[in-house]
């Protein structure tokens, strides 16, 4: 899975915040707040990362049991899958 | 990812406001316009050489975007005089738009061409807002000096919409197309636009040949016309226009926010988490303000940005606005008493008049 281009993950006043840039704004003219660990996430998959991967950076960096980081993970994942932001 | 756009605006702007975050930025690319239009606070021609001369260049408005982006902007705005008039904004806004900003573009629409409108439409802003003077080529030629500007708005519009880039409309009030408003709006809403109006108009900002006071509306007629919206609209209320700044948070009454006695005579965005940039190179709090003014293209935008904040802090709070029973209705701030009076902090005459009008409206219609 990996994210399209055309898209900058931008760190403002302690939010994690998601900009289209250039053409991009023609199918996506908004914004995207991420959680901490959603921003994780978003840079893993901006360079294109299976969902192992993203399970192992998530217990990598926070203390959570695996069950709920899979979901965490899932959800992620078909949010932006419904958005369309794959490629 | 769960917030909507409108909460993480409010959100960051909260933060920034806090942590003194150049959230949004306003950048005033020319002063230049191929308008005249005679209530404007800011008008070279669009020929003036001296202007010209005095403008910065696209090189160094692409370095400010990137040192404001690096200190937290998200907001940007892009605005003039007529920032089309300029021959490197494809340069600077092309640059711009790769950088991660949230991008709005104010312009009068009349120099759109399909080529333009092409270019944009690969990479659009945000939003566009065009400013319309007028309903009929008559009116717009009174009120911007130009009868052929309202085909050409029209065209510009239309070009743009075919381009799916997303549009708004704004009306700037004044004696001259007051009686144009229903119109504005049904044409807004034929072509399926949101539109606005900026019912404060201030006195010029710097020395150029415009007149605002002889234009704007009496007291006495603009309170009459934010009393009855519906009837000079025809239909659903427009959102208003202050500017940018205060625009992303207009609902509540600004004053609600506003501590008098923390002696911070701002109750909006200005120099706490937005910033204004002049044409000609000054960092102010907001486009009304040509002083207090830093300096960020010699002295690099941090270092500005922080100046400014000492800065505004050494505006005295108007102490009269600050006690009068007034104050709820009153659109003082200290921007505005600046260009009305000369002083921060000296009650201005047109809006006190105007906040006692709108008071005393409300009561007959028994809203107090
Ligand atoms: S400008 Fe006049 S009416 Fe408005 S708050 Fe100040 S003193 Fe009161
Ligand atoms: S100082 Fe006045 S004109 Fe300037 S941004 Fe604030 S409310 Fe608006």
């Amino acid at each position: 899975m990996k994210i399209k281009e055309g898209f900058m993950l931008r760190e403002i006043a302690d939010s994690w915040v998601v900009v289209p840039v250039g053409k991009r704004v023609v199918e996506f003219n908004g914004l995207i707040s991420l959680s901490e660990s959603g921003a994780l996430l978003w840079q893993k998959l901006e360079n294109g990362a299976a969902e192992e991967d993203l399970l192992k950076s998530m217990l990598h960096e926070y203390e959570i049991e695996e069950d709920a980081a899979l979901a965490d993970i899932r959800d992620f994942i078909r949010t932006l899958d419904e958005k369309g932001l794959f490629e | 990812m769960g917030t909507s756009w409108v909460q993480l605006s409010e959100t960051l702007t909260g933060r920034a406001k806090e942590k003194r975050i150049p959230l949004m930025g306003q950048f005033e690319l020319t002063s230049r316009c191929n308008l005249q239009c005679k209530m404007c606070y800011v008008n070279n021609s669009a020929s003036d050489i001296q202007a010209i001369s005095r403008e910065r260049s696209a090189k160094e408005w692409i370095q400010l975007a990137e040192d404001a982006g690096r200190a937290g902007m998200l907001y940007l705005l892009l605005t003039g005089g007529e920032v089309f008039l300029r021959q490197d904004f494809r340069e600077i806004y092309g640059e711009i738009s790769l950088m991660g900003f949230n991008t709005h573009i104010y312009t009068n629409g009349t120099l759109i061409t399909p080529e333009i409108a092409s270019w944009l439409g690969q990479r659009p802003p945000s939003q566009i807002e065009i400013s319309l003077y007028g309903m009929s080529p008559d009116t717009y030629g009174k009120v911007s000096g130009f009868t052929w500007g309202y085909e050409r708005a029209l065209r510009g519009i239309d070009l743009l919409r075919s381009q799916g880039i997303n549009l708004k409309l704004r009306m700037t009030l004044v004696q001259g197309n007051i009686h144009d408003s229903e119109r504005f709006a049904e044409f807004a809403q034929e072509r399926g636009l949101e539109f606005g109006y900026v019912k404060y108009i201030s006195p010029r900002r710097e020395g150029c040949n415009t007149y605002p006071e002889a234009e704007r509306l009496s007291p006495e007629l603009l309170a009459e016309f934010e009393m009855n919206l519906d009837k000079h609209f025809g239909f659903e209320e427009p959102k208003q226009f202050e500017h940018f700044a205060l625009g992303k948070a207009l609902d509540a009454s600004p004053f609600d926010e506003w501590n008098v006695e923390s002696c911070d005579p701002f109750y909006c965005t200005a120099g706490k988490c937005s910033f204004w940039s002049t044409w000609d190179g000054k960092l102010t709090p907001c486009s009304l303000l040509d002083s207090p003014a830093a300096f960020p293209f010699e002295n690099g935008f941090l270092k500005a940005w922080s100046a400014l904040q000492a800065l505004c802090s050494s505006i005295p709070v108007c102490g009269k606005c600050s006690e009068c029973p007034l104050l709820q209705e009153c659109w003082t701030c200290p921007a505005r008493l600046k260009n009305e009076t000369g002083f921060f902090d000296k009650p201005a005459p047109y809006l006190c008049e105007l906040a006692q009008r709108i008071h005393g409206n409300l009561k007959a219609a028994q809203k107090l």
